[in-house]
């Protein structure tokens, strides 16, 4: 970092020495919140969901109108207090199951959730009746 | 005239493989050909665009005259057909190799087999790109035109170095494949054969590995996300063949020493190429959505199908047909080496039907007209985190395992130590360092610590030998690997903010400051630098700046993230979208210790290598 | 078969389904997401109309007939080139297209139908994206099949052509306009 500080020192002292004069405690966040815990429900929540335009990035990443438009809607929502479940239920409800990136456990993803383990338990089945006493 | 030639020595290329395939006698000879008709070929497709050829369908679409320099060379192989040349250039190279080094203590007719099958892999895929995908198809505009241009995101050096590098790979596993079919076909595997695939598996498992480490690295500089790793599906297709020849590697000490599981090991260099052309097809067919694909052409991905499902399915049906003469049962017990590397494997290939599962299921539910899902980020790490601790726990506890039987009592002697001081460790490092605990957290840390602990005080009672120097190194590797891993998840703080000129903003004990905003020009793009100021907790200062670019071409926008790094964290600024009151938003990242990721990956990697030296040593002595 | 020999061929089997899976994949298009609205009563709308600001196009709209409720914008060029096709179907059938004037500057798209022509009955102005997002819509243009009982029964992703109506979009609303209220 020694590099850096020399270029900055040489560079920016001055700007350095106004801008430090200001305090800076006012809230500048994109998305203000009124607790830490609404703050990281959304950053959780924005990035479990897909955003359907760009399909391969999620909601928090996209750059696209219509991210912006559910990451605003996100954010009134959570501040006017709805739970995860109801707005994740508001958005497949319009969306479909599509905008989840975890998709819920149902009878059509049970091979999904279940077959890992299982695939898993299969085999050490067969390693514990390989091995000999 | 350079496209012509290139197409003309692209089809002299195939006449070449066919010949290799079909012509025992003559086989060694036409590989030199094919090597170098399609160096010829690739060699002309640079020059096109380095001359800015438009009349070349692919160079129109790819390049633009504004290009700088080094991207053209990379652009030759930055699109669909191109990357296919550069896919048979590698695995004759592979050829090529095998066939100057590869010849010792091998058979003749064994030899001619392996060159042979890679001659037919050779045809098929030379044919693919003649009948669907010639690089060299030209098109006479009749007006000027300057060319479509090359994806912005593919503008960075990482394009030089990442699909070369996982094509080294995933192509060179080509060459164990024909090892097993030549096996197969034989109806012999014995020390010598063991002996003799063990480099043609390490070393693209590393070039491999070197290649996911690059594009984890590339991405995390280029999406401006602060992001190593996303499941995307191309991504996992690449994970697939590294973790199976993973597998392999570890399944050839075990048939070495026992002389069995044969099974296993001409399965594994089957399915790694399996998966190998399988990820090829997936990045190459828009069967899949995902970052990397481009391009969606039917016609190409039916082809590829082809290819695909006739090689692999006569693989295995060979395979499954003679598979009952390399059958034996050894002798060992649950608590043994032996259960320690047959569950390696098992855990690997459970991590390796995951991703499939995960990859394949939406497209499963879609065809079964039950509706539209997405797998992602979550899922993975619900289901792959749980399969893989396991994993960690064993990678610590097999070399204390002795063959065919160990007591429980020796193993809890040795095992009562390291374990508690890991579980110590664990809590006590990240408390002292003012880190909140948090059970994944720990969980991650203790089992890496467990892996280094117990690696180490092997390492100290045994006599090191050069195979050993190879493991220890390597799986010391991958607990700092995971170590990143773990404690980048857990402890990075993000910021999305809204930010005018001289604006500070707090973020784990830094503060950053947007000192300057200003026009910078660049070859092909403009953009907006903005500079940063960021003061550390101890006070110190230094300067970080983000860009916002636009391409000329098509008016594309791309944020090139600023990265401030040292050992233990990175600072990563950048910058988003200009919004009112002349404000920009801008994402703040703190993430410790993700630097560990790569090192501990290339760590691992060089461990395999060492063992590639070991094996050299060893052919010179005999 | 025994045990062993099940097991043998068993990665044939497994790759064998795997190829059969991704040559089924090949004719999917992951793109196209099916909305969860289809055979759902179409979600509640009320806006401006574009000409007739102080008027409201609302649900009622869409009731009484069958209805094509197409999405678009100026900024959209694929709307663009599906105009020319719409126009000449409001010109041919009894089909009532409704608008859905989406994020758009209404004053160019007022200037561009005034150019190309206006084949729509009625234009709902969405100037928040809020209806769209309510109708699930994710690009434009879209379009939606809606019923005589105001029930949305299709959606089409992506623009309309020549072939998709004569193949998908006809037949569907042909069965709609035989439907009993």
């Amino acid at each position: 970092m020694k590099i850096f500080w020399d270029d900055a020192f040489r560079v920016c002292s001055i700007a350095l020495l106004l801008v430090l004069a200001i305090p800076a405690f006012a809230s500048k966040d994109l998305y203000p919140f009124s607790t830490p815990d609404q703050q990281n429900r959304f950053y959780t929540l924005t990035s479990e969901l897909r955003c359907l335009v760009c399909q391969n990035e999620n909601l928090a990443e996209s750059n696209a109108a219509l991210a912006n438009d559910l990451r605003e809607q996100i954010h009134t929502q959570i501040l006017n207090g709805k739970t995860d479940n109801e707005i994740i239920h508001y958005l497949v409800s319009r969306y479909g199951h599509f905008i989840l990136y975890r998709p819920p456990l149902d009878a059509s993803t049970i091979g999904l959730w279940a077959g890992p383990f299982l695939i898993l338990l299969i085999g050490i089945f067969y390693l514990v009746k390989r091995a000999q006493k | 005239m350079t496209p012509d030639i290139g197409l003309f020595s692209l089809l002299l290329a195939f006449f070449f493989a066919l010949i290799q395939g079909v012509a025992p006698s003559l086989s060694p000879r036409a590989v030199v050909g094919q090597f170098f008709c399609l160096s010829l070929s690739m060699f002309c497709l640079i020059i096109c665009f380095l001359t800015n050829d438009v009349t070349v369908v692919y160079v129109q679409e790819h390049s633009h005259a504004l290009l700088p320099f080094i991207y053209r060379i990379g652009a030759a192989w930055g699109g669909h057909e191109g990357s296919l040349l550069l896919w048979c250039l590698i695995l004759s190279g592979w050829t090529l190799l095998f066939r100057m080094v590869g010849k010792r203590h091998l058979t003749d007719s064994f030899f001619t087999k392996v060159l042979m099958i890679l001659g037919w892999i050779s045809a098929g895929f030379i044919l693919f790109l003649l009948a669907t995908s010639n690089p060299f198809a030209r098109f006479f505009p009749t007006e000027l035109i300057t060319g479509d241009d090359l994806t912005p995101l593919l503008q960075d050096p990482g394009l030089l170095f990442h699909p070369p590098m996982l094509y080294f790979g995933y192509v060179g596993f080509a060459v164990g494949f024909s090892f097993a079919i030549a096996a197969l076909l034989e109806k012999k595997c014995d020390a010598t054969w063991i002996h003799a695939i063990k480099p043609w598996i390490i070393l693209p498992w590393a070039l491999l590995g070197c290649g996911i480490v690059i594009g984890s690295w590339w991405a995390y500089r280029e999406l401006g996300w602060g992001g190593w790793w996303a499941w995307d599906p191309v991504e996992n297709a690449s994970l697939l063949p590294w973790l199976t020849a993973t597998a392999l590697i570890h399944c050839l000490i075990l048939a070495e020493k026992r002389d069995a599981f044969k099974g296993w090991i001409l399965f594994l260099p089957i399915l790694t190429f399996t998966l190998s052309l399988l990820g090829t097809f997936l990045v190459r067919s828009g069967v899949l959505v995902s970052v990397h694909t481009f391009a969606n052409d039917p016609k190409r991905g039916i082809y590829l199908l082809i290819y695909l499902s006739v090689i692999i399915s006569g693989a295995f049906t060979l395979y499954a047909a003679r598979i009952k003469y390399f059958y034996q049962a050894p002798f060992f017990q649950f608590m043994s080496r032996e259960t320690s590397l047959l569950l390696n494997s098992i855990i690997l290939l459970t991590a390796v039907a995951t991703i499939l599962i995960g990859t394949l299921y939406p497209i499963l539910l879609d065809a079964l007209h039950l509706g539209n899902i997405s797998v992602g980020e979550p899922y993975f790490n619900l289901v792959f985190i749980p399969i893989m601790l396991p994993w960690l726990f064993l990678m610590g506890l097999a070399p204390y395992l002795h063959w065919k039987k160990t007591t429980t009592s020796y193993l809890f002697k040795k095992m009562v130590s390291p374990i508690f001081l890991s579980l110590t460790l664990a809590w006590i490092i990240p408390t002292l360092s003012g880190c909140h605990f948090h059970p994944l957290a720990y969980t991650g840390i203790a089992l890496s610590f467990w892996v280094i602990i117990a690696t180490l005080r092997y390492a100290k009672k045994i006599t090191l030998t050069l195979p050993r120097y190879s493991m220890i190194i390597a799986h010391i590797g991958i607990a700092i690997m995971v170590l990143g891993i773990t404690i980048t998840k857990s402890y990075s703080e993000e910021k999305q903010v809204r930010i005018i000129l001289h604006d500070t903003v707090d973020l784990a004990g830094y503060q950053f400051t947007l000192n300057q905003l200003q026009n910078v020009a660049g070859d092909n793009y403009h953009s907006i630098e903005a500079t940063f100021l960021i003061r550390e907790p101890n006070q110190t200062v230094f300067v970080l700046s983000a860009e916002q670019r636009v391409f000329v071409s098509h008016e594309q926008t791309m944020s090139k993230p600023g990265v401030a790094y040292n050992v233990w964290r990175d600072l990563y600024v950048a910058l988003g979208a200009p919004l009112s009151d002349n404000a920009w938003s801008v994402r703040l990242y703190y993430k410790p210790a993700v630097r560990w990721i790569w090192f501990g990956g290339g760590l691992a990697l060089i461990g395999g290598l060492l063992s590639l030296l070991s094996f050299s040593r060893k052919r010179s002595g005999a | 078969m025994s045990i062993r020999a099940f097991l043998y061929s068993l990665p044939l089997i497994i790759s064998m389904a795997i190829f059969i899976l991704l040559w089924r994949g090949l004719n999917l298009h992951p793109n196209e997401i099916a909305s969860p609205l289809i055979n759902q009563p179409a979600p509640f709308f009320q806006l401006p109309d574009l000409y007739r600001r102080k008027e409201i196009v609302n649900n009622r709209n869409l009731l009484g007939h069958v209805s094509l409720l197409n999405v678009w914008s100026t900024a959209c060029s694929a709307c663009m080139e599906e105009h020319d096709f719409l126009l000449m179907l409001s010109k041919q059938q009894s089909i009532v297209f409704i608008g859905l004037d989406y994020k758009d500057d209404t004053h160019a798209a007022k200037l561009f139908l005034k150019e190309h022509g206006n084949p729509y009955q009625n234009i709902a102005v969405d100037e928040s994206g809020q209806t769209a997002i309510n109708w699930g819509v994710y690009g434009t243009p879209e379009t939606f099949i809606v019923d005589k009982r105001g029930f949305i029964r299709y959606k089409q992703i992506g623009a309309i052509t020549p072939e998709i109506w004569e193949k998908t979009l006809k037949p569907i609303v042909q069965v709609l306009a035989d439907e009993k209220i």
